[in-house]
């Protein structure tokens, strides 16, 4: 029987990944001043409202209309062609730049209609923004897998039930799974946006160290045959590594400069930390995918510990029936 | 937990005394240090090197070293089948606490050896700040002991002893390691030594997090 949460969770998850992926990206006026103060020429995504629905047709065979950006400012608007269904369009979502010279802003192509809802353009990321949805939970997940393997490593040393060791093995077995996804989404996103797989960033280094973390932590396991023995050295070495680890995840990001946000020559903490760094949307659909994220390792470990037990039980099946032969 | 200073000592001296008699740990260690400098000024061969090229030799030199060295001190209890004695004997504190000071001891007298050699032979390896530049070799010294320690007790359990050592302990020692490599840079290459106060703060309270980590553990690494 499959229990509703589980559905609840498909649908949750695949409903905020599309909502993450799908909303478009619009900036405003604000956004095309700031390039246009430069002379940078490139397109940026526009959010516009049409204020009049009154076409100007010039003689270069653009038509002038006045409208305003998704933030209230009002402009002039170049299109480039006339649009069907005009009369009762609300707006539409322009590939545009600034013109600084007539005060206009130029559309090369109309993208579609105007988006009710929409994400701000941020600088030098645009629709690679998007990534926070994914990669943040991902490398979030590293460390609290990590995080809950350490307590079940604790509370091993404390009870010495071995139920407890599996479930520190399976915790960070699931964290080494999420440390490698988020290493791999973030080193294919800084090819695309930073220009290289791999910068040595503060951050960079700190999934880098986890990842080498946890394969100590397997190594050290696959090295000891006793089950005893082995839950206990393991639980001693996850403490250890994770009394010496913040450094590394919560404050050499913060304190060194490098790429991510947040970091030492940024404006402010980082997105997620400092408040209004983010826009509600855009900070809803992450933690809501952090929600997912945690419900998600949760159902994965309680799946490995069925199996766990399920094994266990098999195991002492065969060696009652082995007694019973003998 | 009780830690008891008799029987730590004696456990320090014993290992100093042993350590003496054969010198297994020292020739081999010295062999180490003189084999890795020697490949380090083979691919030099004469040429002049940027000060911060010369400060990863070193550390490098540094760390390997104390991973082939510091294994010891457990796995030759487990070897000679010691370990029982032992833990007749002694609380696991105490035994901790003397296996560290003989470790102290080793890694400075190691790490003094290696830095004396690369100052002997890299000709041009200036160091503007020497008192600055020694407390970092020490503190780093501590620091790689102090760690190094109870993964020696944690690999003396298992199966594959020299090669688990180096895996376990790199991840722990990194933050010290890049402490201690940026400490350097300040002392070779520097002007003042106040550039490296959030260093320093950073190696002591490392040594202070990890020997009091340790101490905790240690019962559970050390009883079977």
């Amino acid at each position: 029987m499959i229990k509703w949460w589980k559905i609840v969770l498909f649908v949750w998850i695949g409903v905020f990944s599309a909502l993450g992926i799908m909303t478009p990206i619009a900036g405003g006026l604000s956004d095309l001043a700031i390039f246009a103060e430069v002379g940078d020429t490139r397109l940026i995504p526009v959010a516009m409202k049409i204020a009049d629905h009154d076409l100007t047709e010039q003689e270069d065979g653009t038509f002038l209309v006045a409208g305003e950006d998704k933030y209230g400012d009002d402009a002039m608007f170049v299109l480039p062609e006339k649009p069907a269904g005009f009369s009762e369009a609300e707006g539409y979502l322009l590939d545009a730049r600034y013109d600084k010279e007539n005060h206009r802003v130029v559309a090369a192509e109309i993208l579609g209609d105007y988006p009710g809802w929409s994400f701000p353009y941020i600088p030098g990321l645009g629709e690679r923004a998007k990534i926070i949805f994914f990669h943040v939970p991902m490398s979030w997940m590293t460390v609290i897998a990590f995080l809950v393997s350490m307590w079940f490593g604790i509370k091993y040393l404390r009870k010495k039930n071995l139920i407890d060791d599996a479930k520190s093995a399976y915790a960070a077995g699931l964290g080494l799974l999420f440390c490698i996804l988020a290493t791999v989404t973030g080193s294919v996103w800084a090819q695309f946006n930073w220009g290289t797989f791999w910068n040595w960033d503060p951050r960079e280094t700190s999934i880098f160290v986890l990842l080498l973390i946890y394969g100590a932590y397997f190594t050290l396991r696959s090295a000891i045959e006793v089950d005893e023995k082995r839950a206990r050295l393991s639980a001693v070495y996850s403490i250890l590594a994770f009394v010496t680890v913040p450094f590394f995840i919560f404050i050499m990001p913060r304190i060194l400069p490098g790429l991510h946000p947040g970091s030492a020559d940024d404006v402010n903490a980082g997105p997620v930390v400092s408040s209004g760094g983010m826009d509600a949307g855009m900070r809803v659909i992450l933690y809501s995918m952090l929600l997912g994220c945690i419900v998600l390792f949760g159902w994965l470990m309680s799946i490995q510990m069925r199996v766990f037990r399920i094994t266990q039980k098999q195991e002492a099946d065969d060696i009652a029936a082995a007694e019973a032969i003998s | 937990m009780a830690l008891a200073v008799k029987p730590a000592s004696a456990l320090f001296q014993k290992d100093v005394r042993s350590e003496l008699r054969t010198r297994y740990t020292l020739n081999a260690l010295l062999m180490f240090v003189v084999i890795s400098i020697s490949v380090v000024l083979f691919s030099v061969a004469g040429e002049t090197l940027q000060p911060e090229i010369t400060i990863g030799m070193l550390w490098i030199v540094m760390f390997f070293s104390a991973m082939s060295g510091m294994s010891r001190t457990f796995v030759a209890e487990e070897e000679k089948g010691t370990t029982m004695t032992l833990q007749l004997l002694a609380s696991p504190s105490s035994i901790y606490a003397g296996k560290l000071l003989f470790n102290l001891l080793l890694i400075v007298c190691l790490n003094a050896v290696i830095v004396v050699l690369f100052l002997l032979t890299m000709e041009k390896f200036a160091i503007s700040q020497p008192g600055l530049f020694w407390l970092v070799i020490l503190l780093g010294g501590f620091g790689i002991a102090s760690a190094t320690t109870i993964i020696a007790a944690i690999i003396a359990k298992a199966r594959t002893k020299g090669t688990l050592f180096p895996v376990l302990s790199f991840p722990i020692l990194l933050p010290l390691i890049m402490a201690g490599i940026s400490a350097t840079k300040t002392a070779v290459m520097g002007t003042t030594w106040e550039a490296a106060i959030p260093d320093l703060q950073l190696l002591v309270s490392y040594i202070v997090v990890v020997i009091t980590t340790s101490f905790l553990l240690f019962d559970y690494v050390w009883k079977d």
